[in-house]
Parts: structure tokens; sequence; C-alpha cells
């Protein structure tokens, strides 16, 4: 059981008060990196969620710098206190509403009081107010409330702002104001000196006539700088002397103040003067004043981190970046500081140089594509013998990425060309094949028209170099199918063979002549040649998959199946037909089988017998990726939920945003093995693993060694690697599921989620059978997942399930 | 240099602080403040710094030349290199020899971390004075060790232990980039070597002074010390389970760990051990010592019986030895896996059933192949293979061995299984090695051929082998695997190539000398003869089947002119279709023997074979158990379509220098009317007619 591919950039990080420790929220730990190194030193596990923000305990006196306390908030609802240097869970405080964001103001070890009483340690905090029923949908889920960490409580009735969204907090430097942005108007709050429960606290609101992105306090002084959507930067000088400063009641001092003149300041708005900056192109995304406050650092889409100096306005730039910038973070040491990107990795910058000193990466995260594109991309591609996933960068790189060890194995230019984070997409790198040893790559791009014009389609294959994961181009090919685009590549499981099918209604098998010229003498061009050029009633080809042993291609052309003789270009037979155009084939082991997919508005799985010819059997499911075990004749499917079944979900599984599943088939059964129900699966990844000898070695011995591992990947990139088969694992397997997920899991999953009808059924069941189990009580994901000894019989089972298939679509029973 | 002299070594070591550095060369500038030395493979500047009183030296510049550029040795040497992989083998230390600790990511194949002058960076150390930089510093040996998690949540956390030459024992949280913990001045003379097990919390170190040193590994506290030799121990190695500890100077020692009292003793070495293994179970210890070119294999067992057990030789010294046991299937005992390196960057495996056959077995060798042009102008930074670890056993006699190799500016980090008597070769590209300018041409000539990238444009598919789809019909198959080429024109190509006597006797105008000289034509009669469709007895003149023809012909309604005549498509149906299926079988068999005995040529008898078979199907098949003809058919038309392709290539090239002759207006006369024949026909006959005029008369070719 593997998790990895977590994202380090969800939330911003925090550094410790000796700045040799970075704090970064990753999934549902938080993981400390050594600034210096930046290898990885400790995690904290504890919570169910995803870790929203790490506010680390500042030191009062250098002494208590070696200090390493954290709090940490999560989705989950919990708020937790840590000991990182060892790292110890010292304090949960459970809120039971999931947290977006938090901040503690009086975070100067314990402090204490005149009285000598130790004061309540207070946080404000971001919530998600979720309502039990969804239909009377609440205008405001997202409330900022005050939290007494010391008695563990939220306080009840203070309500300080509600809000459309959840919104992050933001709060000063010296801690004397907080505040967030709501779409166009900026709320600021001040702390109250001493803080209780009963203290009123103070707020001003701001505005401006663009959406807000972005907020920065000034360390001393009453300044706050925002970013707008439209790239400007307005800073607001003097903002609440009026309100902050004044005592409750008073009000002669307003009519005086108001006829002072405030330049740029709209309305009634409470600060001295407001000006703006404008240099970047698109939204804000970072803002933060330098620790002394003489200068600006803010960045954006285009992935430049600009310095102003505050008082003249001059900049300074630290273009090339690469990738949008989403958090900066200070450090304690003035010379240190991070800024997170949006391709998942920090960098710590060394000032004032402004180099990077050291990065910490993960995995690439999924690029925003133009929706009109959608359609082109290919997924994922796992390297099923080394543990790799291929994953396309926004960059017109290929990163190969282990799964077993977590951490980046390479990256492959897949084309000569600059990128800039800012830049309209013009080229899209839409399929990635690799063959089974994972010797050979190939990759199709699509150079998109301007106005009609201009369009390419490119085939490039790659010979892999003397490491794995690293890639030479060997031949390209450009316009492989004329004009048309390629909708599948695949490469041959032995031999020097690719095929690539259009849709315009042809395949195209290519070879690499690599052994000709070993052979002769001459010079001969080694790359790739098509060798035939087949089609099938001109339907377009969607796609194509050789089977395991390299005899038969099956090309899918629409709706039928069409087998090939790979060497001698003859069509062997013609096998259909589904309802919808197939989008995916693959052949299931050494099995006679061949898995088809086929999406849109009637979605199907269909499983054929290659003896038969036809079909063996299929269901009506959407789904989105296959993974099909080497030597074996089971194969696991990543199907999506229905849309309708969401409704009749219940409230924690909606919540949860479990919109997938995973089932475990044997070719011969439409029973599923095993199900997993797994989060965000849309443009999921599911494959196979060969098991290494070398990971066995590292893991405990005494068990018996896994048949092969499953895999699956999110849209988010988050992974996920076990062993499809141990029952023995499977406690443990669940419950790290879970982790994954990020709400726990209490009401009905899987099965009650897709068909909803459960109830008729369980009488049934009661009715009908003496065996001593209580199906209502049993959650269904673990009737299904769990070893097949402890399930109830599967011919009963079956039966009643099947008809609840059945009287989904009674148009098709009759 | 001339302003430049060499003194004295003792002199300049005055004025640094470290007295363990080795130089093999100082220089001094006279009228500037500078002092060069070289120092194991570096080169170091420094700078006298005249603003503070006292003067102070201070590095000023340092480079690294490669494992050898001061010594005077050819050949690589890895000796000085030291190298440590971590637990999971993501990470490498090395340091070669300068201070500095260089740690690689083995996945990327990147520097992850530098580590230099790591002593200065704790605040407050008495020991460390503030000029001291990190060449100050001479590293001995490096372990790298992996402490068990206390608790789960805890992420492993990993030390580097350094043993100085001036005796000091660092330690290294390498994660963290800090100095974890220092023993200073542990062995006087300099620190040799670093051991620990993975089930004890604690180090062992052994220097110059002959004391062995428990040191506990999270704290670096001293638990216990004790005297395993009066000279300088040179080598320690603790048994996995860490029960017993072996030292070794020249003689090794082998220690119970619990009470430090010797178990056993053994002599052999003359030398100092450079490095020393303990097998997995302890049973065992492996040894190998400076200059000696074999590594000795000891059993531990407490008997007086003092010689090795087994011993591996290799062509070079060892720095660094690991072994694996693996199962053996069916008996008691294990077998044993041995890895080597030699000074020289080449790997040793060994695999052996048990000790006896370990000592026989010659080892399996892991070498780079180096570029003989590149490695004469790179004698100082040769590529070798510097580390390695023996990773698992994969199946019986073969291991997966993790290698760090290449140059040490880009080392290459790969996983390699050795099969045991497979020598592995491995390729070494020259990345990251600055070439001098001699040298680009060629190597880039040597780079272009291997990165050329092959382009294909809209045209691909014009050269494509099968550029159109054929459809399989699971019913025709049968048929037409017995007639692959129906096409008559192409199987009567066949009958051109033919013997001799055959065709004289059937009178064709071909003239078969052409055969005779195109000796890359595959001769039909040998192929058959070895298909055993034609047996030696059975001499192919129509005088073979007097019988049979006759019988034929007598019953059939045709004459033999039918079957020498051009008839078309359209007269052979009808004439197939009247005769009663027995009658066709029986002309069938006919045509088939006519054809096969070249009494009949191939353009004529193939449409009838063709039209007979497609006609009366039925009855042919089902005669076909009792009568072989249809497979001898098939046969013979299979072994004539192999003849196809040559003969086409040959036309084509015929055609193309009869297309010259006739523009070069030859005044030969007697190929004028051959020529006008093969205006109008593309058949092969004539193509090979023309072929032997051609061939009769070379000498007007080549006045062409």
């Amino acid at each position: 059981m593997i998790i990895g591919g977590k994202s380090f950039v969800s939330s911003p990080p925090a550094f410790s008060n000796d700045a040799k420790k970075l704090l970064v929220s990753t999934g549902n730990t938080v993981s400390v990196y050594s600034t210096s190194t930046g290898l990885l030193m400790a995690e904290l596990e504890g919570h169910k969620a995803l870790v929203t923000s790490v506010v680390v305990v500042s030191a009062s006196t250098p002494a208590s710098k070696i200090l390493c306390y954290c709090w940490t908030s999560s989705l989950d609802g919990t708020i937790c206190y840590w000991d990182f240097s060892l790292p110890e869970l010292m304090k949960k405080v459970d809120i039971r509403l999931p947290i977006v964001s938090m901040v503690i103001p009086n975070l100067l070890g314990p402090p204490v009081g005149e009285n000598g009483k130790p004061v309540d340690l207070f946080a404000y905090i971001s919530v998600e107010h979720v309502t039990k029923r969804d239909d009377e949908a609440k205008a405001f889920p997202g409330q900022i409330r005050k939290c007494n960490l010391t008695k563990s409580r939220l306080l009840g009735g203070v309500i300080l702002a509600e809000t459309q969204q959840p919104e992050a907090i933001i709060i000063s430097p010296s801690k004397e104001f907080f505040g967030i942005l709501n779409k166009r108007k900026l709320i600021l709050w001040k702390v109250p000196d001493k803080d209780s429960e009963n203290d009123v606290v103070k707020k001003i609101i701001l505005h401006h006539t663009k959406s807000f992105t972005v907020l920065a306090f000034h360390p001393t002084q009453r300044i706050i700088a925002a970013g707008d959507v439209t790239g400007r930067i307005l800073i607001w000088r003097g903002f609440g002397k009026r309100t902050f400063s004044r005592s409750v009641g008073s009000l002669s001092e307003r009519t005086v103040e108001s006829e002072e003149e405030r330049p740029g300041v709209r309305g009634d708005d409470d600060a001295e003067s407001c000006s703006t900056w404008h240099w970047h192109p698109a939204e804000v995304m970072v803002l933060s004043f330098s620790f002394d406050g003489a200068y600006l650092y803010s960045g954006g889409k285009e992935g430049v981190l600009v310095v102003w100096q505050l008082d003249t306005g001059k900049k300074k730039y630290l273009p090339r970046i690469g990738s949008p910038l989403l958090f900066f973070t200070a450090s304690p040491d003035p010379s240190l500081l991070s800024i997170s990107c949006a391709d998942n990795a920090i960098h710590l910058l060394k000032m004032p140089s402004m180099e990077i000193l050291n990065s910490i990466a993960g995995i690439k995260l999924p690029c925003s594509f133009p929706d009109t594109y959608q359609g082109l991309y290919g997924g994922v591609v796992f390297n099923q013998t080394a543990g790799l996933v291929a994953i396309r960068t926004e960059d017109y790189r290929i990163q190969f990425y282990s799964l077993f060890d977590d951490r980046e194995v390479s990256q492959v230019r897949i084309c000569e060309r600059n990128h800039q984070p800012d830049d309209d997409i013009t080229l899209v790198v839409t399929l990635l094949a690799l063959s089974v040893d994972g010797s050979k790559m190939g990759t199709v791009e699509v150079k998109l028209p301007e106005e009609g014009i201009g369009g390419l389609v490119c085939l490039k294959f790659w010979a892999s170099g003397s490491r794995s994961g690293d890639f030479t181009l060997s031949t390209v090919i450009y316009e492989p199918h004329s004009d048309a685009g390629i909708s599948a590549l695949a490469f041959h499981p032995t031999r020097h063979m690719a095929v690539s099918s259009s849709y315009r209604g042809d395949f195209k098998i290519w070879i690499c002549n690599d052994d000709l010229q070993q052979k002769d003498q001459v010079l001969q061009k080694s790359g790739w040649r098509c060798h035939s050029v087949g089609s099938y009633k001109k339907k377009p080809m969607t796609a194509a998959a050789f089977s395991a042993d390299g005899s038969v291609l099956a090309v899918a052309a629409g709706t039928v199946v069409t087998l090939w003789d790979p060497d001698r270009n003859i069509l062997v037979a013609v096998i259909g037909e589904t309802f919808m155009p197939i989008v995916s084939l693959s052949f299931v082991g050494n099995s006679e089988y061949l898995v088809s997919i086929s999406r849109g508005s009637e979605p199907q799985l269909s499983v054929w017998s290659m003896s038969k010819l036809s079909v063996s059997w299929s269901y009506k499911l959407h789904v989105e990726a296959v993974a099909c075990m080497t030597d074996a004749s089971s194969f696991a499917v990543l199907a999506l939920l229905p849309k309708s079944s969401k409704r009749l979900a219940s409230d924690e599984n909606r919540q949860s945003r479990k919109d997938g599943v995973i089932l475990l088939f044997n070719v011969e059964s439409p029973i599923p093995l095993s199900t997993w129900s797994v989060n965000k699966a849309k443009a999921g990844g599911l494959a196979f693993l060969q098991v290494n000898p070398s990971l066995l070695d590292r893991k405990i011995s005494d068990e018996k060694a896994p048949q092969a591992l499953l895999a699956y990947i999110n849209s988010d990139h988050e992974y996920v690697v076990f062993d499809p088969y141990n029952g023995e694992d499977h406690k443990i397997r669940k419950n790290r599921l879970e982790n994954l997920v990020p709400q726990d899991e209490t009401g009905h999953f899987g099965y009650t989620s897709i068909y909803g009808e459960l109830q008729e059924f369980d009488i049934r069941r009661d009715q009908t059978t003496e065996v001593p189990y209580a199906p209502s009580e049993k959650l269904w994901e673990t009737i299904f997942s769990g070893s097949s000894h402890i399930l109830p019989p599967l011919t009963k089972l079956c039966s009643t399930f099947l008809e609840s298939l059945l009287e989904k679509r009674p148009a098709i029973q009759e | 240099m001339d302003t430049s002299r060499t003194i004295n070594l003792g002199e300049v070591s005055l004025h640094l602080r470290s007295g363990q550095i080795r130089f093999f060369g100082v220089a001094v500038a006279m009228d500037s403040p500078v002092i060069a030395f070289g120092r194991k493979t570096q080169l170091c500047v420094l700078e006298k710094r005249k603003t503070e009183e006292p003067p102070r030296w201070e590095s000023f510049c340092s480079r690294t030349l490669g494992p050898s550029s001061l010594s005077t040795m050819s050949s690589p040497n890895i000796r000085d290199l030291l190298t440590s992989f971590s637990h999971s083998l993501d990470f490498l230390a090395i340091s070669s020899g300068d201070g500095r600790i260089k740690i690689w990511d083995t996945w990327k194949g990147q520097v992850q971390t530098e580590f230099a002058d790591i002593t200065s960076s704790i605040p407050g150390d008495l020991y460390t004075k503030p000029e001291s930089g990190h060449l100050s510093v001479d590293y001995t040996c490096m372990k790298w060790l992996h402490l068990e998690k206390k608790r789960k949540r805890e992420a492993g956390f990993s030390l580097l232990v350094l043993g100085t030459g001036s005796g000091d024992i660092l330690a290294l949280d390498v994660s963290a980039g800090q100095l974890k913990w220092r023993v200073s001045d542990c062995h006087p003379g300099g620190v040799n070597a670093i051991a620990s097990s993975p089930h004890t919390l604690c180090v062992y170190t052994a220097g110059a002074d002959g004391m062995v040193c428990q040191i506990d590994s999270m704290t670096g506290n001293l638990l216990g010390k004790f005297r395993a030799s009066t000279k300088a121990i040179s080598s320690i190695s603790v048994a996995p389970d860490g029960r017993t500890l072996a030292t070794a100077a020249g003689q090794l020692k082998v220690f119970d760990s619990a009470d430090n009292k010797k178990i056993q003793k053994f002599s052999g070495h003359p030398g100092a051990v450079r490095c020393m293994i303990f097998t997995e179970d302890g049973k065992y210890v492996l040894s190998s010592a400076v200059g000696e070119r074999y590594i000795a294999v000891w059993r531990v067992d407490g008997n007086k019986k003092k010689s090795a057990s087994a011993v591996l030789a290799m062509e070079h010294p060892s720095v660094y030895l690991d072994c694996k046991y693996g199962d053996n299937k069916g008996t008691e005992d294990v077998s044993l896996y041995v890895l080597a390196i030699s000074e020289v960057g080449c790997c040793y495996f060994w695999y052996g059933r048990n000790i006896e056959e370990l000592h026989n077995v010659k080892p399996t060798k892991i070498s780079l192949s180096i570029d003989r042009q590149l490695s004469k102008n790179h004698k100082d930074a040769l590529p070798t293979i510097f580390a390695a670890k023996l990773q698992c056993i994969v199946k019986p006699s073969s291991g997966q061995v993790f290698v760090a190799y290449g140059s040490l500016v880009k080392p290459t980090f790969d996983k390699i299984t050795v099969q045991h008597g497979l020598d592995v070769k491995l390729n070494t590209s020259p990345n990251g090695v600055l070439l001098p300018l001699i040298q680009t041409y060629k190597s880039k000539k040597v780079l272009g051929a291997q990165t050329e990238v092959t382009a294909l444009d809209r045209s691909n598919a014009e050269d494509a082998l099968l550029p159109v789809p054929k459809i399989s019909d699971f019913l025709d198959k049968k048929r037409k695997e017995r007639h692959p080429s129906r096409d008559p024109d192409r199987v009567m190509t066949h009958d051109l190539v033919d013997i001799q006597r055959e065709v004289k006797r059937v009178g064709s105008k071909d003239d078969q000398e052409t055969v005779e000289l195109d000796s890359a034509t595959i001769c039909i009669e040998d192929r058959l003869r070895s298909l055993g469709v034609l047996t030696s007895e059975e001499d192919l003149t129509r005088d073979g089947y007097p019988l049979n023809v006759n019988s034929t012909r007598n019953s059939s309604i045709f004459s033999d002119a039918h079957f020498e005549a051009n008839i078309t498509q359209k007269k052979i149906k009808a004439s197939v279709l009247s005769m009663t299926s027995a009658d066709a079988y029986k002309l069938l068999t006919f045509l088939v023997n006519m054809w096969k005995s070249r009494s009949g040529s191939g353009k004529y008898v193939l449409p009838w074979i063709c039209s007979i078979l497609v006609n009366h199907n039925c009855y042919v098949i089902s005669q076909e158990p009792d009568n072989q003809m249809l497979s001898s058919l098939y046969k013979m038309a299979e072994s004539r379509s192999v003849a196809i392709r040559p003969l086409l290539q040959l036309c084509g090239r015929l055609q193309l220098i009869i297309a010259q002759i006739d523009k070069a207006v030859v005044t030969g006369t007697q190929i004028l009317p051959n020529d006008q024949q093969l205006d109008e026909s593309e058949d092969l006959d004539v193509s090979l007619f023309e072929f032997r005029v051609v061939l009769v008369h070379p000498s007007q070719v080549n006045q062409i």
C-alpha cells in the first residue's frame, strides 16, 4: 500500500522559527522538509482529510527559537497541535466543520494574563457550513468564526462574516489585523488587544470595482496591498484609523476626517489614501511585503516574481520561473523565502540575489486545457515493469514519476518550444504510449490551428537511453494520417512495431528497422517506417490494441471491432457492434478476451470472446480506464458513478466527492471480485504494476508476494498502489483509502450509491435466505470488496443484483 | 613558473592547521602571496590575507582534476574515492578527497546536495576554527547508517558517519543537512574504518591507534573502547546480527561484541586489509588487502584452522566487497553471491552453490566499454564503475546489481541484472565530460550518427510494404493457400527458371544459359527435391509418365495442344463445366503432372488447373486423402513463389539496361529484333532472353 503524488501547493507552506524547516501540507499529512537540503525529514500524520493550513507557534525570545510547535487545520473538521521535531501529536480540537483556513493571532507561546492566569488561545477559522438538506441550499455556506483552542470549542453565535464561498483568511505579520477577500470587497478585522470570548471584533470594509484575488498586510505600518483579477495592485495607507482607533460610541471625529482629502479612496472607505500599480497582465496571485516593509513582492500567472520598492514603485524581476506562482512565504530568516508554483514545486529563494537555492518538487499537476480540446487528451500512461507513470506537463514535457518511490525520475522534452505560463495554448501533446518493456515511447502532438489555418499533427517515436525514463527522439512523422487526428497509438508487445489509428478512417502500422542497420554495413537510416495501411469501410478508427502475443491487432472502427493480422495486413474478422463508438480496447492478458469501452449517451463496457467472436458480457457503465493483468485473466476498470445516482446518494457521500468506483473482474464472469470507491475518478488512470523483486526485498518478506499491484491515479495526480488480491491487507488498505478521501465514511456507498434500490432488495433477501447475516446493516462496499469467503453467496447476490440492473433499462429488457 | 619554487613539505604544513594532508607537490609564487599545492586528486591554491594580523591563508580556489591526474598512475584509480549508498539506494554519497561530500540522487542522476565545510556550521564549537575551510578536512572513511524507525510516524532518518584523518568522527544528518554529532580525537592518528550493523544502534570505529570504539549512533556518546591490535587497524566489520566483530590490520581478528573477547584469529594477509565484510549469517568473513589480487573467504567457527576457505582471484586489488545469500532448493546449504569492485573500476561477480564451488568459479565481469579515442584524450577522467551494491537475487545464479559508473562529474546510475557467466559491458556516454577542441570533430560525427532523427512527411505511406489491406475469408482460405499465386503470368515466371534438359525437350525458345549465369536464381529442381516433391529416381522427363499421360489423353476429349495454346478463361470454364467430376479430376492429375514435369508451360496449364479446382472442388477434396496431389501442387506452387521476387527484380534491371541500350542506339543488329519484342511485352521469357543477349555482348554495354 503506497500513497503518493500529493500536491505540495494546496496551501501556503510555513517555515519553522529557525528557518531550517519548511512545513508543507501534503494531502492528509504535513511534511517537514529541510530548507538546506530539500529532503524530507518527518511527516505529521493524523488528519483524515486535506490539511488546509499550518501555523507555526512563533518564538518570542531567541532561546525559544528551537521550539517546534505548530497548529494545523484540516477539512476533516479538526485542528491539531504538534511538536514537529519529534514528531508528535499533542492535542486535537474537533470543530466538526470543514476548515478551509485558520489564523491564530496571539501565538507567542503560552501567554500569561495580568493576574497570572493563562489566557485562552483563540483562532479565527473559515469554515464551510454545510446544512443537513441540500434542497434548501444555503446562500452563504462560507463562515468566518472564532474558536477557543484552549477550551477546544467553537464560540457559539460569533459569526464574523458569511460568504458564498469559504474564503482564506490572511493575517498581518504583526498579528494585529486579519482580513478576507469577498469579491469586490476587502473585509478587515482588528484583533482585540486582550482577546476574550466576549470581545467585539471591529471590522472595516474596503471597496474596489474589480474582484480581489490576493491581500497582504504591511509588517509595521497600516498599509495593505491587494491584487485584483486584472493585474492591478492597490495599496491603501492608513486604513482603519477611524474605526479601529476610536473607542466605541464616540462619533465626533467622523465629520472631521471625512473632510480631509483622501486620494483614491472609494466612497466612505476607512483609509487615508489609495494608489494603484499595474504591471501584471493577468490576475495577481501572490502579494507579500518584505520583512522590513520596504519592498512588496508580487507574482501571477505569467511566472515572474516582481519586487516593488514601496516608496518609489521601482521594480526588479525574477523571471523564468516557468510556472504560475501560487503562494509566497517569508521566513524568519530575512535571506530566505519560498514561492510555491502551480507545477507542484516549492522553490526556496535566497535574498536579495533572488537565486533559487533548492526546490522541492513532486508529481506534476494536471494542466488546464481549453475545453474544446479536452477530448484530445489521452490520459496518463504507465510503465508496468518499472512502476513508472508518465505524465504530460504544461511545458511540453513528459514527466516520469516512480510510483514506488514517490519521486520524479526524469523529464523528457517532447518538442523544442519555449513555454511561458501565460501564453495561449497553441500546441498540445495529446497521446502518449509506452511499449510493454518501456524501451519505446510514442507521442502525438497537435498544433492547434489559428483561425482554421496551420493545424499540424505530428507523431514522434522515441527510443530509451541508458536509464529508465531517459528517451531520445528517433523518428518524427509529420501529418501521419494527413490532416486527420490520431485517435490511438499502441505498441506491439514484443517487436518494434506500433499502430496509429486516425479519425479519418485508416490505421497505419509502423515498424522500426533497427535490425536492418546492424546487418548492412551501409548506413541505413534507422527509424520508423510505415509498414502497412488498413481501413475498414472508411469508418473512423477510434482505438487500437495488440494482443499479448502480438499476433492479433484489434482496431475499433466506430462501433465495431476489426481484427487484423498485423504482419500481413489481412482483415481476419469483424465483431460488433456497440451503441456508441468504442474509445478504448485492451486484450486481457493471455486470455482470449477483449475489453472495449464506449462512452457518450450509451456508455458500455463489453467483454468480447475471441473464440466465439461475440460479446461475452457487458455493462452499461461509464468507464474511465481499464487495466489488464499481463499474465492473468482478470482486469480492473475505473467507472464513474452515474449522475442520476448522485441524487440518490447520501449527503456524506456527495460531500466526500466520491465519484468513481474501481471494479475488479475476472473475464469469465460479470460479477466483480472486489470493489473500491474512489474520488476524483474523472480523467483518472488505472494500471497493474509488475511486482519488482527489489521492491519486495525492501518490504517485509514474510508475507506472500502479491501477484500484481494495482495503481490508481486520480485526476489530481494523487495515486495509490495496493495489492488487489490480498485479503489480509484489506483492513489496512481500507483505512488508507479513506485517507485519500476527504470525508470519513459512515453512510452507504459503492452499489447503493450507484443503483440506490437496495431497500426492496434487502427485504427480499431477508425473506428468502436463512444465512445468518444482515445485509441492511452491512456496508455494501464491504460486502463487495471483502474476500470471497466472507461474502454472502454470490448466486443469491448476483441474481438480485442483475435484476436491479435490468430494472434500470426497461426498454432493453423487453 | 620561473618565479616559483618548490618548498619543503613540512614547512607548508606548519601554515596549515591540519597535518594530515598528503601533499604531492607544492609550489609557491615568489612575488605574490599565493601557494598552490596538490593534494590527492585536487589542486588547491591558497592566498595569503595580509589585511589581518597574523596573516591567514585562505582557500583561493581549488579544482578537482579527476581521480589520478596528480599521481602518476595512468590507469583509472578509485582507491581514494569514498562512496556509500543510502539504505534504500536512492542516494549515493561521494567524497573524492577534497573535503566535500556530494549526495547524488540516483533516480534523477542529479546532485541532491553538497556538503562542504560542515564542521564550521555549528556555532560555538571550540574545536573548529574559522579559518579551516573544507580543505582542512580529510575524510578517510564514510558509512551511511540507516536508523530504524522507532516510532511509526517518524521518517527513517539516515546518518552519514565520516572518519577524518585527524581522528575525528562526524555524523551528518543528511536530510536536515546538519552535523548531528561529533567525536573529536577519537582515534589519534586517523580513523580508518567505520562499521555498523542494522540491528544495533551503535557504530564501531577503528583507527591508527589500534583501538576500537563503540559509539551510540543517536547521540554520539562513546559507549566503549578496547584495544584490538597493537598496530593500526585498517578495516572493521560487524556481522549483520551484531554479535561478532572483525577487525583487521594485517591480521584478521574476530571478536565477540558482547564482551570484546577474541574468538578467532586469521593471518594470511601480508598487507593492511582494505575491505572486509561478513556474510549475512556471520559465518564467513570476506577480506581483501592492499595490493592483493584476490579475496579471501574465512570461516568463523572458533576453530584453530587458520587457512582461508576459498580464494577468489581477480585482476586488480579490490576496493569494495558485497555479498548475499540465495536459496538453494533441495539442499541445506545456501548459495553465495559475491560482488567486488577493483581499484581500476571493474566489477566482479561470483556465484557458487556452496563455498567449495565458489572457490573454483570464474568471476563474471561488469566493465565499461570505453571508446578508445576518448580514453586516449581523457586519461585523467576515465569512466569507471565506482560504486555498486548487490540489491537482490532475482533467480539462482543471477543477481540484480545497482551500479554507479561513468565519470565522477556526471555518474550514471543503473540497475542491471547479472547472470553468472555472462560478462556485462556497460556503455558510457561522454555526457558531462569536457571534450578538448581536437576531439570535437570526431566525436560530433559519432554523436550525430547516434542521434539522427528520421523525419517523414505527409507521404509517409508511399513506401509502405502493404499499402492495401486484404480480407481473409475463412471459407476461401484453404483454397487460397493452395494457390498463393493464382496469376498465370506470375506462375509462369517460375517455369522460366528451369532445368536445361527439361526445357530443351519442351522446345521452348528460351535459352537456358542465362540461368546458369544468374547465380542468385534458386534452382527449382533442388528445391523440389528438398521438399520431397521430386525424388531423384523420378526423372523429370515426359517418359516418366508415359502410361499416365497417354491414358489421360485418350480418355479426355482434349488434346495436348489445348494446353499449349492460349485459350480464353471463358472457354476454359465452359469446357471444364462440361466435364464430369471424375473426368475433371483425371485431367487435373494430368495437368499437375504436366506442370510438375515441365512438359507444359505454366502459362497455359495453370488456368486449367485453377478452373478445375474452382468448379470441381468438392470432388477434388473428397479424393484428396488417397491422392497427395493437392499437397504436392501446393508445395510446388509455394516453392516457385519464393523465386518470383528475385526474378522480378532481375526483370526490372534488365529493362533498365535495355532502355539504356535503346537510347544509345547501338548498331548491333542482332539485338534489334529482340528489343522490339521486348517493347511490346512485359513477359519474362523475353526479358530473360534479352538478358542473354546482353551478356553475349558485354562489350557493347561497356561502350555505353
